[in-house]
């Protein structure tokens, strides 16, 4: 009885926490190297927001990141920028999903990767990605309005409703990205 | 006792066997769950809902830029699975209205067991209060110390000792208790 009561015990402490699965699609050093190519040397760049800066974001993109934090990544070779990446997560109703963006030296997209999605998600993002939802953000601006940034919508009607939701949530993702650039990635 | 479970029809005792080996499975892997994301102590709890060491107790009074070198190997350093406040909202959202439908089973199972009327309400108190206090102490994790990571541990093994207290209990009067015959 003993047994039997200690394994109810440790399994009914499952609901001591409430996590939604995280899946990892590609490992961050795999989409540093495809969207850094070359850069040997890397640096994070934290830009901590005062309130009238989170604001400012928050009316761009109605986003707010997490604690206030947006992180740049640079990426050189030796002293030559490669360009700059972001890991943008974007909550869905079914879990976060991470969308990596990367800007060349001219500020323009040079890649986007969702590193991460959750277990419940997986299957709708990969069916998203090989539809070839990432290559229609190669090339868009800072300047970009969100409503550019709406690759989801090439895929209608050649993927189902819930891939094309999860191409709506990665458009989102990069849509913050390229506000974040814009407003805050020359500050210093 | 509103009613007696060990007397009941072999049908209602095999429904509440049924229930309560599902819930021990629901919960066995949720803690498969918890060791692949998180972790049991207070400290790795405390990672899971604190705010980072990286932000700021306020906002800065105007934009602050930190920067420093990264290796490569640094990216593939796992990050502490982070519920951020949204998170907690949605979490907490989905999870407490399972949680309540799970203690008023619970609850229902214990109204039909051998028990006097103060373990009862007491048992009963204890299978609401544990996803109280589990909630509770995320929340206060997350806005006041890391030092209420205790809180959320606390109320988990509540949640624990609750489903072992009514499944042994139920598991025993329905199939392994002899009847006394009253004459």
């Amino acid at each position: 009885m003993t047994t039997i009561s200690r394994a109810a015990a440790v399994s009914a402490v499952a609901a001591l926490l409430h996590i939604t699965p995280t899946v990892v699609l590609v490992d961050r050093p795999d989409a540093v190297a495809q969207l850094l190519p070359g850069a040997d040397k890397f640096f994070a760049r934290e830009v901590h927001l005062a309130d009238a800066d989170a604001h400012k974001l928050h009316e761009a993109v109605d986003w707010s990141p997490v604690d206030g934090v947006l992180t740049f990544y640079s990426g050189r070779r030796g002293t030559t920028l490669i360009g700059l990446l972001e890991f943008v997560r974007v909550d869905t109703p079914h879990g976060p999903v991470e969308v990596s963006v990367s800007f060349d030296t001219l500020g323009t997209i040079r890649g986007v990767i969702v590193t991460k999605a959750t277990v419940e998600t997986k299957p709708w993002v990969l069916e998203a990605l090989r539809a070839g939802l990432c290559s229609h953000y190669r090339g868009l601006t800072p300047t970009a309005t969100p409503a550019a940034t709406a690759a989801s919508a090439a895929l209608r009607g050649s993927v189902g409703e819930l891939p094309l939701y999860m191409a709506q949530e990665v458009d989102k993702g990069v849509a913050r990205a390229l506000a974040a650039y814009r407003l805050f990635a020359q500050r210093r | 006792m509103l009613y007696d479970l060990s007397r009941a029809d072999a049908r209602v005792k095999w429904l509440v066997t049924c229930l309560l080996l599902t819930f021990a499975l629901a919960y066995g892997f949720g803690g498969w769950m918890v060791a692949l994301y998180a972790g049991f102590g207070p400290k790795q709890v405390a990672a899971t809902y604190a705010p980072s060491q990286m932000s700021m107790a306020m906002p800065p009074e105007s934009t602050v830029v930190v920067e420093h070198p990264m290796t490569m190997s640094q990216f593939a350093e796992a990050a502490p699975h982070q519920v951020d406040t949204a998170l907690l909202v949605q979490d907490t959202h989905v999870h407490v209205p399972m949680y309540g439908v799970i203690a008023a089973c619970l609850s229902v199972v214990v109204l039909g067991l051998r028990m006097s009327r103060r373990a009862a309400l007491g048992t009963i108190s204890l299978l609401f209060a544990a996803p109280w206090l589990d909630f509770l102490g995320m929340w206060l994790t997350k806005f006041l110390a890391p030092g209420f990571a205790w809180l959320t541990i606390v109320g988990g093994w509540a949640m624990a000792a609750g489903l072992v207290i009514v499944t042994v209990m139920a598991l025993w009067q329905m199939w392994l208790m002899k009847e006394r015959t009253v004459s």
